[in-house]
């Protein structure tokens, strides 16, 4: 058990994943004091840790707890990892980063594959069951203790430690340090036996152990003293503590022992005022101010008195063990008991003294430490124009959009009011507003942000180096803005402006903050590609894909996954697309983002795809997902893709109306996109053609430019349904889309000529380019063209040369490799589309005899439901009556064969 | 809601102000803060301050109005 004190960033490598150094003083295992009595009765009883998945010591504050677990930690002969646990860990995406930092930490190297939290508020299950496994490979378990337990009241993590220390099995044993019985099911573990419980009762000292502890504190005690100590005090270590410090100094400590037996005062309270009256007005004074912080080291206490004598101060308190406990280096805290009480004293002595301590506070820590605890004392004085500064400065505005800080900043910057005013406040307010999807008052304060810089650099000078992060926080806020309002010029603008300042921050900082480049490229490549500058959007976007850093960047780098994604399937590229998708969704899981961090847009581009699949339930699905999560970025790019895939699923679905109406379905933005207007003809035209209205369809994208590929397939659909195959070859010849794009538009295109000879009487050029389209189409499982085709390619497609490339994935059945004979007779309709999971419960019904209200029975759904999708069963199987549907059904092994 | 919160010795004019939303009276051995009670949350909060001032805590019991 070594090195816990100093575990510095050499055994911890690992960075942060926002940059911010973890408290390392909340991995170390509390120092014992040299008054310290080890109590082997607890001692032996603690070893059972070792023996039970769980164990739980259990007692009132200053009871001894932490130093018995302390003590015995740092006697065993393997790491133990140590967390103290904070009330700011309440997000459990924060808790679990600790506890991972914590094994680190201890020593142990854990797979990177376990991941990392990136959001406060979230861990993604995958990363728990992960942390579990390798737990459970262990040789011998892991010891792993959460110290003032009590502070995590989140009933998601107890349901969270529970589940690792289940699956972890025998490689690991926790020891939670608490006040308060946690959440856990303790009834289970302590009926099976696996459970060590140290509680208050026994955590009292006895009388000759209250004689021992005065003894190390150099006062003599008979024990029947001893006892009557241990009546008033209950056996309470902490009263027992203080006793011996009120009576050391004086010449009778027995008969004072006694007048405090007489007093009737609460213990805590009188002994606390006792020793603390005792203590120098210097002391007395530091111990009051420090009680506003959480922890300190001499020069912050320092920062506070302003004075110089904290050093002697604190070393001295701690020699006494007198309220202050030794973190490692030069780091204390008040014992958390002893800091209520002072802090509830120096209310009462100093009133309003403390928002002046909180700013001292900030101000030190923001040259000194670390910007997590500076933005907390800075908004805890309520200056406000202070805090954003700091926050502006350290260039961790990103933070407000990304990370795990994300919501902690959002819930801190919550409390300021609308009086705070200055730059980095705007500056705040617009990040706020903005992620919050408020683009009107977000852009607002945008500009209030960007006139008051403007101001302040004319009259310091253009190139003052104070004002370098505000003005590259601006053209992050910018880029933004550009791509929530589809306005590519304000964004390359903004990409130039932050170009050029990146050399004037300091470099140390940009290393610090990946999700600042990350973001903005992003921003920049997210508007290039509403603009239809496909190349350009892939060059920023690729880089922000790239971008390392963690969990930090985990937002932007899905987000531009999920964009690359976009581009290929406007390509035509399915495969790819659906690839880079998966890997957008991928980042959000192993970094626990929540769904709806970022715009979704990966989900989309997947429900796309799917319907080129013709996998329209799955389709509708990641549709639906996309909807629950209420993703507040809202950009033109995915209003866009929205709506392209609920019109195309309509589309596919037969319901023209509707694919009509959500294709058209504004998206705001200032410039139009070329490929969105092209997309939105697209289905229009094919929903014309589909009511048979071929001259509208055609009509429709004449006026889309010749540049998208998918559009001139359409048109040439359009022509050739409308009678004029010279023309619709004419327009493939010219643009030749099978140059550079993928199957999704070159199959269309091979189809499309396909029907031109077919038409012309030329079946075999018709064959070969219908075997052609499905060799590409196999590869990427694209059935819609052929479904689209219409009814010229149902005969071909029985034909026995191509009915052996569409089985298995275009058409029911397998390739039969020299087996069982095909049935006889002429295929029938090969091509059907996919039922709904409602349809098929429906057919099913049906098969078994059921009459229509049976079934609106057994599905809890009105007859009229029924009889609608009955319907649509008739109309993609081709028929007209239950019992050919039955038929139908069985013969297209959508049914069991007839029992 | 009115609550009553009885504690175990003496509370000093310094710790009693730890619970400014509260009135406090002294008796016998023991101190009985009592007032309003916004919520559930809220009376969770003042168990949760009393441990950590160590205060032992006698009872707790609900006011008629």
């Amino acid at each position: 058990m070594t090195g816990l004190q100093d575990n510095g960033p050499e055994s911890s490598p690992r960075a942060d994943p926002q940059g911010d150094p973890f408290l390392r003083t909340r991995f170390a295992v509390p120092k014992r004091p040299t008054t310290f009595l080890r109590r082997e009765r607890l001692v032996k009883h603690l070893d059972q840790a070792l023996l039970t998945p769980l164990t739980m010591v259990n007692g009132a504050a200053g009871a001894g707890k932490t130093l018995l677990v302390a003590d015995w930690a740092a006697g065993r002969d393997r790491p133990v990892a140590w967390l103290t646990t904070e009330a700011s860990d309440q997000g459990c995406g924060m808790f679990w980063a600790y506890l991972l930092q914590a094994l680190r930490a201890s020593g142990v190297p854990l797979p990177s594959e376990v991941g990392l939290p990136a959001d406060a508020n979230r861990v993604d299950h995958t990363l728990l069951a992960r942390l579990a496994e390798d737990l459970g490979t262990r040789d011998r378990p892991q010891i792993v203790v959460l110290d003032e337990y009590d502070r995590v009241t989140d009933a998601e993590i107890a349901e969270q430690l529970e589940f690792v220390l289940h699956h972890a099995g025998r490689g690991m044993r926790l020891i939670l340090v608490t006040r308060t019985e946690p959440l856990l099911p303790l009834h289970r573990y302590r009926a099976a036996g696996d459970m060590t419980e140290i509680r208050n009762a026994e955590l009292a000292f006895t009388p000759e152990e209250a004689a021992a502890l005065l003894e190390r504190h150099g006062l003599r005690l008979p024990v029947h003293a001893a006892g009557a100590l241990v009546e008033r005090t209950r056996g309470w270590a902490a009263g027992l503590r203080l006793c011996a410090l009120a009576a050391q100094e004086r010449p009778d400590p027995e008969t004072y022992l006694k007048e405090f037996e007489a007093d009737r005062t609460t213990v805590a309270d009188f002994l606390l005022a006792e020793v603390l009256k005792r203590q120098t007005p210097e002391t007395q004074d530091l111990l009051l101010r420090v009680s506003v912080l959480e922890r300190f080291c001499p020069e912050l206490a320092n920062a506070l008195t302003e004075r110089t004598d904290a050093g002697a101060i604190l070393a001295g308190l701690h020699r006494e063990n007198a309220f202050v406990e030794h973190l490692g280096q030069t780091w204390y805290r008040l014992h958390p008991l002893f800091r209520e009480i002072l802090h509830a004293h120096l209310q009462m002595r100093s009133p309003g003294l403390e928002p002046e301590l909180h700013r001292r506070a900030a101000t030190w820590l923001r040259r000194f430490g670390s910007l997590a605890e500076t933005l907390g004392h800075g908004a805890a004085a309520g200056d406000w124009e202070f805090t954003a500064d700091a926050l502006v400065d350290d260039l961790a505005i990103g933070q407000l959009f990304t990370g795990l800080h994300c919501d902690d900043l959002a819930g801190l910057f919550s409390r300021m009011g609308p009086e705070a005013s200055s730059t980095a406040t705007d500056l705040v307010r617009a990040s706020r507003e903005l992620s919050r999807g408020d683009l009107d008052r977000g852009l607002a304060h945008l500009r209030n942000a960007g006139q008051s810089l403007a101001e302040e650099r004319t009259s310091a000078g253009d190139d003052s180096p104070g004002l370098a992060a505000a003005r590259l926080s601006c053209a992050l806020l910018e880029a933004l803005a550009a791509r929530l309002t589809g306005s590519p010029g304000r964004a390359e603008s903004a990409a130039e402006a932050a170009e050029k300042l990146q050399d004037e921050v300091p470099a140390h900082l940009l290393d610090e903050h990946p999700e600042l480049t990350a973001l903005l490229l992003t921003h920049l490549g997210s508007t290039r590609l509403w603009a239809g500058h496909f190349e350009d959007a892939r060059a920023a976007l690729t880089a922000a894909a790239c971008c390392s850093g963690g969990a930090s960047t985990a937002l932007p780098r899905e987000e531009s996954l999920g964009h690359l994604a976009l581009i290929d399937y406007l390509n035509g590229w399915l495969g790819r697309a659906e690839r880079k998708a998966r890997a957008a969704m991928t980042e959000t899981e192993r970094f626990s983002l929540p769904q709806a961090s970022g715009s979704g847009i990966e989900l989309l581009v997947l429900a796309a795809v799917a319907v080129d699949r013709n996998e329209l339930r799955q389709a509708q699905a990641l549709l639906d997902t996309a909807a629950d999560s209420h993703h507040v970025m809202r950009d033109p790019v995915m209003e866009a893709g929205r709506a392209i895939a609920t019109a195309r699923l309509l589309l596919a679905r037969g319901d023209t109306q509707a694919a009509l109406a959500a294709a058209e379905s504004a998206v705001a933005a200032d410039v139009i996109s070329p490929w969105a207007k092209g997309q939105t003809a697209l289905v229009a035209s094919a929903a014309r053609l589909a009511d048979g209205l071929p001259e509208t369809a055609a009509e429709l994208l004449r006026a889309v430019p010749d540049d998208q590929p998918a559009c001139v397939v359409a048109a040439a659909r359009a022509e050739l349904a409308a009678g004029r195959p010279v023309e619709a070859m004419e327009l493939l010849d010219r643009v030749r889309p099978e140059g550079r794009n993928g199957p999704a538009v070159t199959v269309r295109a091979s189809l499309v000529r396909a029907q031109a000879a077919d038409g012309a009487g030329d079946s075999a050029t018709s064959r070969r380019l219908v075997a052609q389209a499905l060799h590409e189409a196999r590869r990427e499982r694209l059935r819609r063209p052929f479904l689209e085709a219409g009814p010229w390619i149902r005969p071909l497609l029985g034909t026995v040369s191509l009915r052996e490339l569409a089985a298995g994935w275009l058409t029911p059945g397998t390739p039969s490799p020299g087996g069982l004979p095909r049935p006889e007779g002429p295929p029938s309709t090969p091509v059907v589309e996919e039922l709904s999971g409602r349809e098929r419960d429906v057919l099913e019904r049906l098969a078994q005899m059921m009459s229509t209200e049976e079934i609106a029975a057994d599905l809890y759904v009105s007859v009229n439901t029924v009889k609608t999708h009955l319907k649509s069963v008739y109309r993609k199987l081709g028929v007209n009556r239950r019992h050919d549907a039955v038929r139908r059904a069985r013969e297209l092994r959508l049914l069991p064969p007839r029992p | 809601m009115r609550y009553e919160i009885r504690v175990e010795g003496h509370m000093s004019e310094t710790l009693t102000s730890a619970f400014p939303e509260l009135e406090h009276v002294v008796m016998s051995g023991q101190t009985i803060l009592f007032g309003s009670v916004v919520d559930e949350a809220h009376l969770y909060g003042l168990l949760a301050r009393c441990q950590s001032l160590g205060l032992r805590v006698l009872e707790m019991r609900q006011l008629p109005e």
